[in-house]
Parts: C-alpha cells; sequence; structure tokens
C-alpha cells in the first residue's frame, strides 16, 4: 500500500493499527486427512 | 413477534412436507405402471428441488404478513461513534464513484452530522490507466464541502484477498480510529439520513456487530435491467422480510450497504486462505456470507432491516453481465461446501451457507431432471424394482399447477399487499404494479431457461476445478449487438436445438412438453440483446416502473447533477498532464 504524497490533498488515512487474526475455518483433522494419515502409517510396509 | 427459531420449524416442516407430497404425486404418476430405478432418481430430484421453490416462497409469503415498521428517524441527530464510510473499488469508472461519494458527502454536510463520518476510497485496481484517473478524478473530490481531513483515498499495488482483503488491509492499518465501518461497493449510494440512522443504531445497541439495508437497484434503463430494479425494490422487500423472521440474530451479509462494529469486525472476521487451490481453495470469494457467520460465531448480533430505505446500489443491464457476476458468485458459494464443518458456528449459519450452494446446485439439478425425463420418455420399458404406488388422485396437472403456485402466489399476495401499505401507488397504481407483476413472471419465465443452463454450466465449471477469477464488472454496458450476444450464448442455441431435436426424432410426443423449455434457450442471442438496448430517461415505458423512477429521491439528484458538472469539466480543468504525477506502478 502507498499514500501518493504527489497528492495536491495530502491526507493520508489515520494510523491505527487494529489486528485481524486469522479464523480457523477447516477443520485440522477432517476424514479425508486422518484416512490419509492411517494409509501413511502403513506406507512403510 | 414469533421466534425465529419456531418460524425456521414451521417453514421447514412446510417445506419439508410439500416437497414429499410433491415427490409422492410425482411418483404415482410416472410409476403408475410399477417404480424404475429412473423413477426414483427423478423423484429425489423433485424432492429436492422443490424443497427450495417451497422454502423460498414460504419466506415471501411470511414477509407479506409481516408489517413493516418504517423507523422514525432523527436526522439531524449525531451519532457518538466515529464511522468510516469505505468504497472500496476495482478498476471502476471514477467519474461516477466519486460523484456517488460526492453526493453522499453533500447529502451529510446538510445534515450537520459529517464530522461523524470519513469516507476512505480503497483502490485495488491494477490498470494505470484506472488508478491514473482516480487520481485525477480524487482531486476533484477533495473539493468538496467539509473534504479536508475527512476524505481519503488509497491504493494497494498487490490485491491481496480482492474486496474482502481491501477491507482487512484497511481495518489492520486504519481501523483503530473507528467504531463503526460503514461498507459499500462501487455503485452503492446512501441518503445521509440512512447513514446518519444506522450509526445511531449502533450506538444504541452494544450488540449489534452488523445492520445489513436492503438496496434498491437504481438508474437501470434496459429491459433486462429494470425487469431486475423492479423485482428487487418490488418483490424482494418482502422476501427480506420473511428471511428476517427466520434469521433473527444471525441475519446475512451482503458486502455492500451494511455497517459493522468495527472492534468485532476485527476480531472475528480475519479470513483464512483456504487450504488447496482456487476454485475451492484459495481466498473466499463470497467472503460476506462468512463474515456474518463469524459474527454470529463470536456472539454478535446480526441484523437485517428491510423497512430502513434510502440505500440504493445499480445492476447489471444486460444478461452477459449478470451472468459474469453470476459465475463468480456460484464459485463463492459453491466454496461453502468446505466451510460447513467449520468449528462453532451456529446452525443456522451452516444452514445458510447450504441454502447459497443450492442457490446454484438447484439449476443442475432442474436440468437432471429434464434429462432423466427424456431419458425415460425415449426408453419408457425400464425395469422395475418397486410396485406400482395407489392410483393418482390429483393427477401430473396437479402438481404442475402446485409448482406454478408456488412460484406466482408469493408475487401475486405481495401486489395485494401493495393496495393496502402505499407500495403499488408508489409506482403509479395498482393497474402498473399488476402490468409489471405480471410482466415479471413472463419475463423470467422465457428467461428461466437460458438463466438455468448458464447457472448450470458455471457449477460444472467450478466442479471440474476452472477458477472464474474476478473479472471487473462493467453493469452499465447497454445495446449489445446480436454477434456479441452469439458469442456468449452459441452453447446455449445449440444446447437447445440438439436436445430438442434429438427428443423429436426419439420421443415425439415428449419434445412437446419439452419445446417451451428449449424454444428460449434456441432465442438465447435475441432475447439477450433485445432486452438489453436502453432507453432514455423521458420514454422510460410504464412496465417495471419502479418509486425512484417516479420521483427521483435527494441523493439521486444530486448525483446526476455532479455527474453532469464534472463531466463539463473533462479535458478543461481536469487535463491528462495530471496523470503522470499521480500513477504509483
Amino acid at each position: 500500500m502507498k499514500y501518493d504524497g504527489d497528492l495536491f490533498f495530502a491526507s493520508a488515512l489515520p494510523d491505527a493499527p487494529l489486528p485481524m487474526p486469522k479464523q480457523q475455518l477447516e477443520r485440522r483433522r477432517s476424514l479425508f486427512q486422518a484416512l490419509r494419515n492411517a494409509i501413511t502409517s502403513f506406507s512403510w510396509l | 413477534m414469533m421466534r425465529p427459531v419456531l418460524v425456521r420449524g414451521l417453514a421447514l416442516l412446510l417445506a419439508a412436507g410439500s416437497s414429499l407430497w410433491g415427490g409422492y404425486l410425482f411418483l404415482q404418476y410416472t410409476g403408475a405402471d410399477g417404480i424404475s430405478v429412473l423413477d426414483l432418481v427423478r423423484v429425489a430430484l423433485v424432492g429436492l428441488s422443490g424443497f427450495w421453490l417451497v422454502w423460498g416462497a414460504t419466506a415471501a409469503v411470511l414477509g407479506v404478513f409481516t408489517p413493516a415498521r418504517r423507523p422514525r428517524i432523527d436526522a439531524s441527530a449525531k451519532p457518538k461513534g466515529l464511522t468510516a464510510i469505505l468504497v472500496p473499488i476495482y478498476n471502476e469508472d471514477p467519474v461516477a464513484v466519486f460523484a456517488r461519494i460526492a453526493a453522499m458527502n453533500r447529502s451529510l454536510v446538510a445534515l450537520g452530522i459529517e464530522d461523524r463520518f470519513h469516507i476512505a476510497v480503497l483502490s485495488d485496481s491494477n490498470s494505470l490507466e484506472a488508478a491514473a484517473q482516480e487520481a485525477i478524478w480524487f482531486e476533484q473530490l477533495i473539493r468538496e464541502p467539509g473534504a479536508a481531513g475527512r476524505i481519503f483515498y488509497r491504493r494497494r499495488e498487490n490485491n491481496v484477498g480482492k474486496k474482502a482483503g481491501n477491507i482487512e488491509d484497511f481495518i489492520s492499518r486504519s481501523g483503530a480510529a473507528y467504531d463503526y465501518a460503514l461498507i459499500l461497493d462501487a455503485d452503492s449510494l446512501m441518503e445521509g439520513e440512512t447513514i446518519g440512522e444506522l450509526a445511531r443504531r449502533m450506538d444504541r445497541n452494544e450488540s449489534l456487530g452488523l445492520l445489513q439495508t436492503v438496496p434498491r437497484v437504481i438508474n437501470a434503463k434496459t429491459l433486462f435491467g429494470r425487469c431486475m430494479q423492479f423485482s428487487a425494490g418490488y418483490l424482494s422487500p418482502a422476501f427480506a422480510r420473511g428471511a428476517a423472521l427466520m434469521q433473527g440474530r444471525e441475519g446475512p451479509y451482503w458486502g455492500h450497504n451494511a455497517i459493522v462494529r468495527v472492534s468485532a469486525f476485527a476480531a472475528n472476521c480475519g479470513l483464512p486462505v483456504l487450504s488447496g487451490k482456487p476454485p475451492l481453495g484459495g481466498h473466499i470469494l463470497s467472503h460476506d456470507y462468512v463474515e456474518a457467520a463469524l459474527l454470529s460465531r463470536g456472539g454478535w448480533t446480526v441484523m437485517v432491516d428491510p423497512a430502513l430505505e434510502g440505500s440504493y446500489e445499480e445492476g447489471p443491464e444486460n444478461l452477459i453481465e449478470y451472468a459474469k457476476r453470476d459465475r463468480r458468485w456460484c464459485q463463492g458459494n459453491l466454496q461453502h461446501w468446505r466451510l460447513l464443518g467449520a468449528p462453532g458456528l451456529k446452525w443456522w449459519s451452516r444452514f445458510t451457507f447450504v441454502q447459497g450452494i443450492m442457490a446454484y446446485m438447484a439449476s443442475p439439478f432442474w436440468l437432471l431432471l429434464l434429462a432423466a425425463s427424456i431419458v425415460a420418455a425415449v426408453f419408457p420399458r425400464q425395469p422395475i424394482v418397486l410396485p406400482a404406488l395407489p392410483q393418482a388422485t390429483a393427477g401430473i396437472w396437479g402438481l404442475g399447477l402446485a409448482v406454478a403456485l408456488v412460484l406466482v402466489l408469493p408475487k401475486l399476495l405481495i401486489l395485494i399487499r401493495g393496495m393496502f401499505d402505499g407500495q403499488n401507488r408508489r409506482v403509479g397504481g395498482t393497474g402498473v404494479a399488476l402490468l409489471s407483476v405480471l410482466g415479471e413472471i413472463v419475463f423470467s419465465t422465457v428467461l428461466a431457461p437460458v438463466m438455468l443452463l448458464l447457472q448450470s454450466r458455471a457449477v460444472v465449471q467450478v466442479l471440474l476445478g476452472i477458477d472464474g477469477g474476478w473479472p471487473a464488472t462493467h453493469r452499465a454496458q447497454t445495446g449489445l449487438t446480436l454477434r456479441q450476444a452469439w458469442a456468449a450464448s452459441w452453447w446455449i442455441v445449440l444446447t437447445g436445438v440438439v436436445t430438442l431435436g434429438v427428443t423429436a426424432a426419439l420421443a415425439p410426443g415428449a419434445a412437446l412438453w419439452l419445446a417451451p423449455a428449449m424454444l428460449p434457450a434456441i432465442l438465447a442471442p435475441v432475447l439477450i440483446a433485445a432486452s438489453s438496448h436502453a432507453t432514455t430517461k423521458a420514454q422510460l415505458p410504464v412496465l417495471f416502473r419502479t418509486p425512484t423512477e417516479q420521483c427521483v429521491t435527494p441523493v439521486m439528484k444530486e448525483h446526476s447533477a455532479i455527474m453532469e458538472q464534472w463531466q463539463g469539466q473533462t479535458g478543461s480543468e481536469l487535463t491528462a498532464s495530471k496523470i503522470g504525477r499521480h500513477v504509483h506502478a
């Protein structure tokens, strides 16, 4: 992001950060993932 | 007022009961000599599609019988909280966009409440020409009254996360300075009175995380655009009122013309990038539904108020532009499949995701039903797997009538309500309203097969992993030629000709049933081109007349005046020589 310093009207947006933490939307352990893990665990065979 | 959970339960019972009954009638007819696997497939499709038809109709009927409580507004009362009005733009026409901002600003200034509102233009434009034009016209915008220290512009060089990323970027850099953010689209327009009221509602209700308005479509000039405009202005509020009854505190967010509490939004709505590649992975396209669900998950109230007027947007003027937008929405809604199991979401939010998915999946389901019915007609001797049901009582005509009733009844009820609540008067009387409602039913029925094929293609593309991206919109494009319409719809014509031809050759009886669905598909280019021609303001026909065409509102008048004034300045005060000094590459 850049603010245009050359603008005739050079007012920049307030510098007032507010964190927006990323939300968890996907389950970390899906059925598919569990299956994949199970298969992988036998991969040494 | 009834508790939302009770309304939901009743609507669910009605929709499930009707679709089961419809399926039973269908099976009585199709399985008169015994039930085949194909019959079971067809009845499942009838039941599934019928459920969503009845669900939508139930919302509308509920809305018809729900009073519209027009809020009493003290327009000049200053809101306590400070609001940032956010206008995300992406390669749009800056004259039109900035003129809308100027009109809203003047509306706030006239009320004397402008100091409680800042305006931030958040550009994601990646075209240098568009960015240069934005910089030039921003100079014009900041000459508006009270602009000093209140109107800002910034452009991201890298538009990560598209619109949701644009808003997130603003909040993470400047969000702590504001209590509320009014999120608009580039084509949004709002009366200062409405903007003020939104902020005051946030002041009054500390648990309110998001308040959505129902924007009316304005400035349409083509048959297609004006039909959509009429539908959104005359019919949608009843649907929205009914839906609001069911939603309760877990209302919708449509991505614009809504105010959010910045602290709640920041704490709950940081959207992750979904694992995997687009179209089903990557950045969340239909972010609004997800943000509403996340605010609800965080314990905040999310509400829609259909009675709040003075909120406007513009819509696509032709079917091709509509389909382009629909393609993006389709991809976004199908992506929600991945989020159905997201931890902590309320059940209603999950149901809303399913509803959004079904809004697009319904088309391929109807198409499959059509295809299965053709197969059943061409190969009538299917192996029987279940015995026949008792003799049909209502018959297939009864079922057809019930489907037609579900589609038409809510619209007729809205018309009858309009005779008593003044809505018909605002469009020029009950005669005009009746003409427009009938016109809307005819027009939407004729276009339905084309829409069905377009949506089915969009679903198939997404399921095949084809990413539609985020193309810039050209909402105001009018006057499509037959050649342009043909280029976009030749495959629809081909589908119609082949389907009708093959059915006529193999099962002539079924072709007669099929013709009403396939003829509009065959005529698609003509329909698309003919419905895209603009009419001048003075010659707008009575059909599809809306209140804003009858009586232009103050902010619309102001916007037109500013546009006229600014366009007169092109090439004189604002010269291309300024371009070089403002562009950031």
